[in-house]
């Protein structure tokens, strides 16, 4: 054998016994958690959040971040499995929740219980799961449709007229499109708006420039008079694109956006209306909150459990806080994602 | 007695049916049909303002497509990480403003950073290392310090900066970010026809060892071309930058545009406009035309009211299209010589 392979063979070795050696001291009450990257704004504070509440209350957690990739969460789980030392709970965030429902199976039957997160649970995987804990789409949506209404109606009070909507929304085939754009339909049902729009370029700040961009070349001729962002990093970019078209933010469009991973200063500024907060920090402290609660009782109080969803206005930004599951006052700064 | 000798010049069609192959000339016309038929059917579509849209939907991708061409050209296939590189000059720019440096000096902070970047990955390629596998570890490597620079988080500036001219300025009703589109194609453009350097590009490209037998080596041309490739990543990083007000590592990844990666979307825009994969044979204004041309195609299925996934279909449809009808002209030019 060669010295190259020596040197090979030497480092597989140590790698494997680095390997063992990191999972065979599980401590009492420890947890795995498969998960998006840290990379994500969203993800990486909700990784904070799930770590730094896991330490306080005592849990030894690991966690596994693929890139957005089902594939690569299926080899984890099967790495986790096949190492044979055991969690007493699994966290369990689908990078595809149909795709994934092969891996979720396989940690069920471990007899190791699972706990969903941020994918509400479908028929499929309900009778694998424990519980659901995440935010809520509908009723962020269903808020910011709530937000809009008042905002026209404001509108209508004071002479004004125009109440067209253009949606700046996730990809279609995302599974929250269709639970955030019908929340927000049926909250603004029976109001003056009316959607007249509904672009998916994508996530993010630079295809919600772009999906708007088009949006106001396609409907040149009619007036857009709200805007709608399923997020405010898509609704950050619209307004942007808005702009240079010469329109005014808040005097003749009014954005309503939901998520907070946008821009803070939109709202201070006048020229978004407002959010509603979701905030990762608290997803991953529920998390921990109901693993604590089954491991103590074997059971949920609740089988869904939402994260907070309050909305937040140029008059309310300021002095918004939110408490977190440990206690702690989370001022806006603090909540958010993106950035604030 | 004397007799005239006169060749009647062919006519552009003429000309047309010599020089292609009968299958590229069909393919053409019916993706042109197709073109003529969605504009004259896509409402708003022939209106100033939408020109203006798509101009400015290429720019972000055309400018990283025209710095990526140097690279192409000059035989040294592609940069894999366009995308890492402006992930890595946004949070360098980002942070800087935060800082309160101000623009010049976090624009020239955040260009030295892309030079030597650029730098690194050229002086690899041209110590023999293969092009895929050297960007591709410097992806890894660019997004992996952006990342950690940023701690994962948004990294944001306050309005008003002094960067806001290039983000969301305007001259003259053009967004400043379409006229900077403008003048970098048409500057390199005149970098590649009229200078020695862009005729080194062009030979290193076509024949290496002519190029070396010339006195012109790969070593240098592959560090020049690829800091020519990320300076223009990093000032898309800027303007970026610049008009959001914030940075995230995750800005250029997978979920930019309907197309899909950002990396990929300027490799295909590179290729769609017939740029040789092999090197020595396109040009930049062919990027930038590649890169106004998806634009159009996206912007028409938009006004048709497609959503997101006929549109990445059409897109990839387009590329594969263009990519074949390419290699047919190409090989069909060989076989002549």
């Amino acid at each position: 054998m060669n010295k190259f392979a020596k040197v090979c063979r030497s480092i597989a070795v140590g790698a494997v016994a680095l390997t063992v050696s990191s999972t065979s001291i599980w401590a009492e009450g420890s947890i795995v958690s498969f998960n998006g990257p840290a990379g994500e704004a969203y993800i990486g504070k909700f990784i904070k959040g799930i770590k730094s509440t896991a330490e306080l209350k005592g849990f030894d957690i690991k966690v596994f971040e693929n890139q957005f990739n089902q594939a690569e969460q299926d080899q984890q789980v099967q790495q986790v499995l096949a190492a044979g030392q055991l969690p007493d709970v699994f966290i369990w965030w689908p990078s595809d929740a149909v795709a994934g429902l092969g891996s979720l199976r396989a940690l069920a039957k471990t007899g190791i219980p699972v706990l969903k997160i941020n994918q509400l649970p479908n028929e499929q995987d309900k009778k694998y799961i424990f519980g659901y804990a995440g935010p809520d789409d509908r009723l962020r949506a269903r808020n910011a449709g709530y937000m809009m209404r008042e905002a026209a109606a404001a509108k209508k009070a004071a002479g004004g007229s125009g109440f067209n909507v253009l949606a700046l929304s996730y990809p279609h085939s995302y599974g929250g499109y269709e639970l955030s754009i019908n929340a927000f339909k049926e909250a603004i049902a029976g109001s003056d708006l009316k959607i007249i729009g509904d672009v998916d370029e994508g996530f993010g700040q630079a295809n919600g420039y772009k999906g708007a961009a088009k949006m106001i070349a396609a409907l040149q001729g009619q007036s857009i008079d709200f805007v709608y962002g399923m997020d405010d990093a898509i609704l950050t970019g619209g307004i942007k694109a808005l702009e240079e078209a010469g329109m005014v933010m808040g005097k003749d469009v009014i954005a309503v956006g939901t998520v907070c991973n946008g821009d803070k200063q939109l709202i201070e500024e006048g020229k978004q209306f407002g959010t509603t907060l979701q905030s990762p920090l608290h997803e991953g402290q529920l998390a921990i909150k109901l693993v604590e609660e089954y491991l103590a009782t074997g059971k949920l109080t609740n089988y869904i459990n939402f994260t907070p969803n309050p909305s937040v206005t140029k008059e309310t930004i300021e002095t918004t806080a939110l408490r977190g599951f440990d206690g702690k006052l989370y001022s806006i700064e603090e909540l958010c994602s993106g950035a604030w | 007695m004397s007799h005239v000798l006169t060749q009647e010049k062919p006519n552009i069609v003429q000309r047309l049916v010599r020089d292609h192959s009968p299958l590229v000339i069909v393919l053409v016309l019916v993706f042109m049909a197709i073109c003529i038929i969605g504009a004259a059917t896509a409402p708003n579509f022939l209106t100033i303002f939408n020109f203006k849209t798509i101009i400015r939907d290429a720019a972000i991708v055309g400018i990283m497509a025209i710095g990526l061409t140097f690279v192409t050209l000059s035989g040294n296939f592609f940069l894999l990480s366009m995308k890492e590189t402006a992930a890595l000059s946004i949070i360098a720019f980002a942070t800087c403003m935060a800082a309160g440096y101000g623009f010049p000096i976090s624009f020239l902070v955040t260009m030295g950073i892309a030079t030597a970047a650029g730098a690194i990955q050229g002086l690899l390629i041209g110590l023999g290392g293969n092009p895929i596998v050297v960007t591709l570890g410097a992806a890894g490597l660019f997004f992996g310090i952006g990342s950690w620079w940023s701690d994962n988080l948004v990294v944001s500036f306050r309005r008003p900066h002094g960067a806001e001219w290039l983000g969301t300025g305007s001259t003259f009703g053009l967004p400043n970010i379409t006229i900077a589109f403008v003048i970098i194609a048409i500057v390199a453009e005149f970098v590649l026809r009229k200078t020695s350097f862009g005729r080194q590009v062009y030979l290193i490209g076509a024949n290496r060892a002519a190029g070396r037998a010339t006195g012109h080596e790969n070593f240098a041309m592959a560090i020049k071309v690829c800091i020519i490739a990320s300076i223009c990543s990093a000032f898309v990083a800027v303007a970026f930058s610049a008009q959001v007000s914030s940075a995230h590592v995750n800005y250029f990844s997978s979920s930019f545009g309907s197309s899909g990666d950002m990396t990929i979307m300027v490799i295909a825009t590179v290729m769609v406009g017939g740029n040789s994969i092999m090197g020595g044979y396109g040009s930049t204004l062919r990027s930038s035309l590649g890169a106004i041309f998806i634009s159009t195609i996206d912007n028409m299925m938009v006004l048709h009211g497609f959503n997101s996934g006929p549109r990445v279909l059409a897109v990839g449809l387009m590329i594969v299209f263009s990519i074949m009808v390419f290699a047919l002209v190409r090989r069909g030019s060989r076989a002549e010589e």
